[in-house]
């Protein structure tokens, strides 16, 4: 429950009452929102940011951002092309990363999103925490801090008292609206806008230096890149891909599909998520389906969790033909790939040992 | 007041009833129902016309009394016994679900396991619809509607018809087609009819009125006893006067 | 010609059976059957049909009985609470994770709940010797908003695993259907049904009014009672199988009455079978259009249902309320 995302596919979940229900198609609709005038000035100041890449009076963290990711290829033409192909995403960078700066550390920083948290911590930056959302509960001591509400509906009121210096969100599950609602009272903030393993190291790197955390960030990075690199020297030929489930819920059956980080796991350690190609992040999934794809392993989350194994017992008797089942290749295994924080590592590692 | 020869088929004794604790609707009532008998119950509104109809056909329960059927308890009687002697029509019957009138009619097949005398097709003869048989209920207009109830109380076989105010809104030809209709059905079957009613002048034309006021009976007997100027006074609280028509009949002119 | 109209939807029941069973997010071939399609007919598909009958069954008899009850056009079996009952219950279990027999604590726990919240409802339904059609009502709605309260109150307090199994449970669907599960659903569901088509004709006469069922040789409120006895058990024993599922409960009855009339003795039996066969197609559809994923079944019988029955509301000269 820690991700919304997990829900979000419940298509007769219809009232968002929790942060359960947060819908994943608000970031793609608040790229394309461009109704304020001030949006629209700062749109362009990405776009001149994009056409001269060098400039030197440039503060814009989005354009910084963009510029360390292209780096390689700084060719006008492609960049004039990009633009118009980031456009929508530009104006959410934009609108998310002006306030935030490096000129001063914050001292007081408020997490609005269990992932954020963790990485927080690992950044050393546990004892400035003032604030967390009730589903922050890794490391231990998060869940020792002040809870500001949940991740869709954190309290205005309870962020404010806290006094933040900087409130750190993440695109992943905390409403645009509330960033809005932060900068307008004059709250600092900073949004963490990773969303594949492959992300991450960028982002860390770039969330430490804002909040005064540049080395740890860095090592931190560092390490998550040299694990994605040791697994893609080490990947298996194609020719003999496993085919892999990670089941999240057994009942009803909810799987990992593609976008997730777990899905980025899968890809990294070379084998063949069958419910990559649904439709949506962490869909309702046909054990039909399984049964005919026939998974030589299967991953199921949250597994130390004790009624896990008992929910899944039905679940596994239907699939009782599916090789996985048949030779034993089912593995309860933890959940520190639901979150893209520092614990991805971990996960992976876990997947790569049962995998083995 | 029931003659020697029609026995009673209804018969209330010191019937009182209240819906709320204290205040009397009907008080001390006593009246009985010969077979055949084709009464009019006139009174104001409020004065307890509904009310005497629904304890004469066991809806309601009195508070003290009796109530007599066939010269026993009326409550003594299983439900579905009770049904194929006595039958009671609502004032409204606002019946919005498509039933057919076949079907309603049939309907009053319901307290017999056996089927009785009379069939559906006869029934709705009878009452001048056998041709709508198919039809829906809510397609049909008012008289109709009320055409197609006593068809069901035909079928029912009852022999005591209480019906609560079938005339109101009614066009005249439809409320003068009804008493016809429930005269005819009370000379060949000798069915027996409780009627409440609004109208003086329709009350004139029946054989036996009873006055109501404050749930107490004001007179029982023929209109001509009955619905005296001062007695009409006493019960409505207007002014009229009885005229003769030119042609022999009496009539209520209101003032 | 009631009769005739029934066998052929009897008929168009197995029908939809046979397809529900071969037809899916891949076609199954009846005259060669693999290890696998074999698992998938009789282990995943067949329960699965059967519960989606007996659901639609209980639902469609229970709409049709409850308006006339009623006398409400606009009542569903879940308006008099018996379902947020279900839920909370199956929600409390969830959440305390109480597992006393099995995996069928749940679906207990649901039924007791349903059943207590219908027991409940009787009872405030209930005054000077009789239940009251409008206190029944009210009385349902009433108990409905204060447990669907008590139900988010206890998923706002639980912020672990216990939500999301709630949540899914809540709106829960047939890809949770099991052999195990159908003895005791049908159980329930059948005698609710036989109990609703031996009391046809008392429902007849209770659309007609109290007092026309009164003269009409039946006893009202002993009437209603064992009605609502009977769309209580179907109800409870439809959630408890599969949590809610809408549409059916209230417009199947109105479409049948479109075709078949409002004659209680076809109605009951006919919107059994008509919810029978809806709900089984939307849980084909619901499983094929977008493999591999699943859809809930309740939003297809909507989608599918509802503008047919608009589209009937239109072309029928007949009302139906």
């Amino acid at each position: 429950m820690e991700k919304g995302e997990d829900e979000v596919n419940q298509g007769a979940i219809l009232s968002p009452r929790r942060e359960d229900f947060f819908l994943e198609g608000e970031r793609e609709l608040t790229m394309t929102v461009f109704g304020s005038q001030r949006n629209f000035s700062t749109v362009l100041n990405s776009f001149c940011c994009i056409l001269a890449p060098r400039l030197p009076g440039s503060n814009s963290q989005g354009c910084r951002r963009f510029i360390q990711l292209r780096t390689v290829t700084e060719n006008f033409l492609i960049c004039l092309k990009t633009a118009f192909f980031f456009f929508s995403l530009f104006t959410l960078y934009s609108l998310f990363l002006t306030n935030a700066s490096a000129d001063n550390a914050p001292e007081r920083i408020i997490s609005l999103a269990p992932s954020t948290t963790e990485i927080l911590f690992a950044l050393g930056l546990g004892e400035k925490i003032v604030g967390v959302t009730s589903f922050c509960d890794y490391p231990v001591e998060a869940r020792e801090k002040a809870k500001i509400g949940g991740m869709s509906n954190p309290s205005l009121e309870a962020v404010l008292s806290l006094q933040p210096d900087i409130v750190v969100m993440t695109t992943d599950g905390n409403p645009k609206e509330f960033e809005a609602r932060l900068r307008s009272l004059n709250i600092r903030t900073y949004v963490f806008t990773a969303r594949r393993i492959r992300e991450l190291p960028v982002a860390i790197r770039d969330m430490g230096r804002v909040l005064g955390a540049e080395e740890p960030s860095r090592m931190l990075s560092a390490e998550i890149e040299k694990a994605i690199s040791r697994l893609g020297n080490n990947r298996p030929s194609d020719s003999r891909k496993k085919k892999v489930l990670f089941i999240v819920w057994p009942e009803p059956l909810i799987v990992a599909g593609p976008g997730t980080a777990i899905d980025d796991a899968l890809d990294l350690l070379g084998v063949e998520n069958i419910a990559g190609n649904a439709k949506t992040a962490y869909p309702k999934y046909s054990i039909e389906e399984v049964l005919y794809q026939s998974p030589d392993v299967i991953f199921i989350g949250k597994g130390m969790q004790a009624n896990m194994r008992e929910v899944s017992r039905g679940l596994l008797h239907k699939l009782g033909l599916v090789p996985a089942v048949k030779n034993g290749s089912v593995f309860f295994v933890s959940d520190s790939l639901y979150r893209l924080g520092p614990r991805i590592i971990k996960g992976i590692e876990e997947l790569e040992t049962c995998l083995k | 007041m029931s003659s020697a020869y029609n026995p009673a088929i209804l018969e209330l004794g010191n019937v009182s009833f209240s819906y709320t604790q204290g205040s009397h609707v009907i008080k001390d009532l006593s009246f009985s129902v010969s077979s055949g008998a084709f009464i009019g119950l006139l009174g104001a509104n409020g004065s307890g016309k509904s009310t005497i109809l629904k304890l004469s056909s066991g809806i309601l329960k009195p508070a003290s009394g009796t109530v007599t059927l066939w010269a026993k308890n009326m409550y003594s009687f299983k439900h579905k016994d009770r049904a194929k002697l006595i039958c009671y029509l609502p004032q409204t019957l606002d019946i919005t679900v498509p039933f057919r009138i076949q079907e309603l009619v049939s309907m009053g097949l319901y307290p017999y396991d056996v089927p009785p005398a009379m069939a559906v097709d006869e029934a709705l003869e009878l009452v001048g619809l056998r041709d709508k048989a198919q039809a829906y209920l809510v397609d049909l207009s008012g008289g109709e509607r009320r055409r197609v109830f006593i068809a069901m109380t035909l079928v029912q076989g009852a022999g005591l018809l209480l019906l609560d105010e079938p005339l109101a809104n009614l066009d005249i030809k439809f409320q003068f087609e009804l008493i016809s209709l429930l005269k005819h059905l009370q000379e060949e079957r000798n069915i027996s009819v409780v009627m409440a009613l609004h109208d003086i002048n329709m009350a004139l034309k029946f054989e036996k009125i009873m006055l109501i006021k404050n749930g107490s009976i004001l007179g029982f007997g023929s209109p001509e006893e009955v619905l005296t100027e001062s007695e009409i006074r006493n019960a409505f609280d207007i002014t009229v006067t009885i005229r003769q028509h030119p042609e022999g009949k009496a009539y209520v002119y209101y003032e | 010609m009631p009769k005739i109209k029934i066998a052929l939807l009897i008929a168009l029941l197995f029908s939809v059976c046979i397809l529900a069973l071969f037809l899916g997010p891949r076609g199954i071939n009846p005259l060669d059957l693999s290890d696998i399609d074999r698992t998938i007919v009789f282990s995943i598909r067949l329960p699965r049909v059967l519960i989606s009958l007996l659901m639609g069954m209980a639902l469609g008899a229970s709409g049709a009985v409850l308006q006339g009850i009623l006398r409400n056009p606009l009542a569903d079996p879940y308006i008099l609470g018996i379902s947020s009952g279900a839920s909370l219950f199956a929600a409390f279990g969830i959440i305390m994770g109480f597992s006393f027999i099995g995996t069928f604590t749940i679906p207990a726990l649901a039924f007791t709940g349903a059943i207590l919240t219908g027991v409940i409802v009787g009872i405030i339904g209930r005054k000077k010797g009789g239940i009251w059609p409008e206190r029944l009502l009210l009385a349902g709605v009433g108990l409905s908003f204060l447990f669907s309260a008590l139900l988010m109150l206890m998923l706002s307090l639980s912020s672990d695993e216990g939500l999301r199994r709630s949540v899914l449970w809540i709106f829960g669907d047939l890809s949770l259907s099991e052999w195990s599960r159908i003895p005791y659903g049908s159980v329930f569901i059948l005698a609710g049904l036989l109990l609703a088509m031996t009391r046809a004709k008392a429902l007849n006469a209770l659309i007609l009014g109290d007092e026309l069922a009164h003269s009409l040789g039946f006893s009202p409120h002993t009437e209603r009672l064992v009605l609502f006895v009977s769309v209580g058990l179907m109800t409870a024993a439809s959630v408890s199988l599969g949590g809610m599922i809408g549409f059916i409960g209230l417009l199947v009855p109105h479409i049948i009455r479109f075709f078949m009339g409002a004659d209680s003795k076809v109605l009951i039996p006919a919107a059994a079978l008509g919810g029978g066969v809806l709900l089984c197609v939307a849980d084909l559809i619901s499983r094929s259009v977008l493999p591999p994923m699943e859809l809930p079944a309740g939003i297809v019988t909507a989608i599918i249902g509802s503008p047919y029955f608009l589209y009937l509301l239109r072309r029928k000269n007949v009302l139906s309320i």
